[in-house]
């Protein structure tokens, strides 16, 4: 159960071919990317990678992908959610046989499931396999069902395989409350901050972010996370400032913006599913002169 | 306009005799304390000074009693917010001159108007003076109604000279860095304050001031933690910040009489809440008192006045 997460991880977004389709070969130039650019860690598919909108044989096939493109030089971890559970421990069990490093679980979709629901699913889950999980909290877009810090504490004692938790809520008093809980009872607990929120969190305990804009500017990510974790506030400030405004960027209908981000990076990943709209010529050409104005185009890595 | 930067900010409840009129006499005595112990500004009738159970005239009182009594030594920030808008303007008119510092207002109380109309309501409180003027983000105690947005403070900053800052209450990272970031482009000198004590991320990402009404119950641990944050060693607050966290938890358990309580736990008794607020019962005074117990640390936080 050795796993240790740090840094600046990423979580690919899924390339599509025009018929929408899974396009695995870029998804490889893609993984193959983002490790070569500093990911400390990959996983896949997060929300960002579509996961809601891929079948069950789909998932299968793009984790299987992700574990050979990664071929061991960082860590794997497999995000399982589903709207059914029992695809969830589906995939939960492909993952672990496919040599998957750990997987990734947000609480359960569209019911407003109760809590001891939401403990039971991820005790459920957890003791399903024999890998390391991480939980990952969203309250904000899972309308208030969440992971406070009475249930993480349950989990932690129900579960020694619960090592790290995506925590997405942004929230001064919920991530304190989590971190202090959670940090008491394994302190080597990771919490990650969902998306790069790495100025307000890595003072309380954040270890690193699953990044949103790592597929647009990867040395820009690194470089917050190494100014955060070294004590340099101002210049963390201002490269959260930057970040925030790329989020801004590209959460609207995520992660469509961003793929169409990727197009102007030269690194074009296709459409995004429906119901996601897929970034037009033109909302392309605006994200361009955003990437332009904050210097991006400029300063991180164009093509693959 | 005024460069007022607030710092330190301590609020103060108000506090009440047993037929729940304001005890003045007490109210001297815990302005001098806030005074002594570390408060930079004041910042009177908050919603932890139980304002909106104040009827104008008691609020005019207040504002008027507390401004004597600090006599020039601190800058004092008067809370103005009401559900009509010319009320509220009217109160803004009256601290001004009285002689605030600078005023602050929230969002309407019960109507949920339209964005413009909220904006409108802000807008004619703000521009009601020449002195600072700061908007208070406090979505969680406004029913988690009128969420403020970045584009709403831009319009603000174009419409208001006196525009200072925001205080935020919500504790929400994607919002204070929205603002802030936003503004800073527009006028670097634009200020965020953190509404309550969670100062290393509010701090972090720009926080220049903190408004705080745990500074009645333990001003040491408060000071401490405000002025790491000012030298920006955030990991160094770190454990200040989570001991203020559970000082914090203890009193919001404790329901509304809870920052009461701990006043009283702390020998500077400044009696209950007015109705409609709970008082806090003697079991639950019991409950707050053990959890206070358990924070070692207040016992290096004065007793007493």
């Amino acid at each position: 159960m050795a796993l240790t997460l740090r840094g600046v991880m990423q979580s690919p977004v899924t390339p599509l071919k025009d018929d929408f389709s899974l396009d695995i070969p870029t998804y490889e130039k893609l993984v193959d990317f983002h490790v070569r650019t500093g990911a400390t860690a990959i996983s896949w598919p997060h929300h960002k990678g579509e996961s809601l909108n891929l079948t069950m044989d789909e998932r299968k096939r793009g984790a299987e992908a992700t574990v050979k493109a990664v071929a061991g030089r960082v860590p794997v971890s497999i995000h399982v959610s589903s709207l059914a559970v029992e695809d969830s421990m589906a995939l939960a069990q492909h993952a672990q046989k496919i040599g998957a490093d750990a997987i990734i679980a947000i609480t359960p979709y569209f019911w407003g499931p109760s809590k001891q629901a939401i403990y039971d699913y991820f005790v459920r889950l957890g003791n399903s396999i024999d890998l390391p999980m991480i939980a990952y909290n969203s309250p904000s877009y899972l309308e208030g069902v969440e992971i406070d810090a009475e249930l993480i504490e349950r989990l932690l004692i129900a579960l020694p395989n619960l090592i790290a938790m995506k925590e997405a809520s942004f929230n001064s008093e919920k991530f304190m409350e989590i971190s202090r809980v959670a940090l008491k009872i394994r302190p080597s607990f990771s919490i990650v901050a969902g998306v790069e929120f790495l100025a307000p969190s890595v003072p309380l305990g954040c270890v690193g972010s699953y990044s949103s804009a790592g597929a647009i500017c990867p040395n820009l990510c690194t470089k917050l996370f190494d100014a955060c974790i070294n004590g340099r506030s101002a210049e963390a400030r201002e490269l959260q400032f930057k970040l925030a405004r790329l989020w801004d960027l590209f959460r609207d209908q995520y992660p469509s913006s961003l793929k169409g981000g990727m197009v102007v990076m030269g690194r074009p990943v296709g459409p995004t599913r429906p119901p996601l709209p897929t970034a037009t010529k033109e909302r392309q050409a605006y994200i361009a002169t955003q990437l332009e104005e904050l210097g991006i185009l400029s300063t991180e890595p164009h093509g693959w | 306009m005024s460069t007022l930067t607030p710092g330190l900010v301590h609020t103060t409840v108000t506090p009440f005799s047993a037929d729940l009129k304001i005890d003045f006499a007490t109210f001297e005595k815990l302005i001098a304390f806030h005074l002594r112990n570390g408060a930079e500004a004041l910042a009177v009738q908050m919603h932890a000074g139980e304002s909106v159970s104040l009827s104008d005239t008691e609020q005019k009182q207040v504002l008027d009693f507390v401004l004597k009594q600090v006599a020039g030594k601190v800058p004092v920030l008067a809370h103005v917010s009401d559900s009509g808008t010319a009320i509220a303007a009217a109160r803004a008119r009256y601290a001004e001159k009285a002689g605030a510092a600078a005023v602050i207002a929230t969002a309407t109380y019960y109507w949920t108007p339209p964005a413009a109309m909220v904006f409108e309501h802000i807008a004619q409180i703000g521009s009601a003076v020449k002195i600072p003027f700061y908007l208070l983000h406090a979505p969680d105690e406004m029913g988690g109604s009128h969420h403020m947005n970045t584009d709403m403070v831009m319009k603000l900053m174009d419409r208001l000279p006196n525009f200072a800052g925001v205080i935020d209450t919500s504790l929400d990272w994607q919002f204070m860095i929205n603002i802030v970031s936003n503004a800073w482009r527009r006028n670097p000198k634009f200020q965020l304050a953190a509404g309550n004590e969670y100062m290393v991320s509010a701090g972090a990402v720009g926080a220049t001031s903190m408004i705080t009404s745990l500074s009645g119950v333990a001003p040491r641990h408060i000071h401490k933690l405000y002025d790491i944050c000012r030298t920006e060693k955030y990991f160094d607050a770190r454990s200040t910040q989570e001991d203020i966290v559970l000082l914090r938890r203890a009193v919001v358990q404790a329901g509304h009489g809870g920052l009461k309580g701990a006043l009283r736990a702390m020998g500077r008794d400044c009696g209950q809440p007015r109705p409609p607020l709970d008082s806090l019962s003697p079991e639950g005074y019991a409950t707050l008192k053990a959890a206070l117990d358990k924070l070692t640390w207040l016992t290096n936080e004065p007793r007493g006045w």
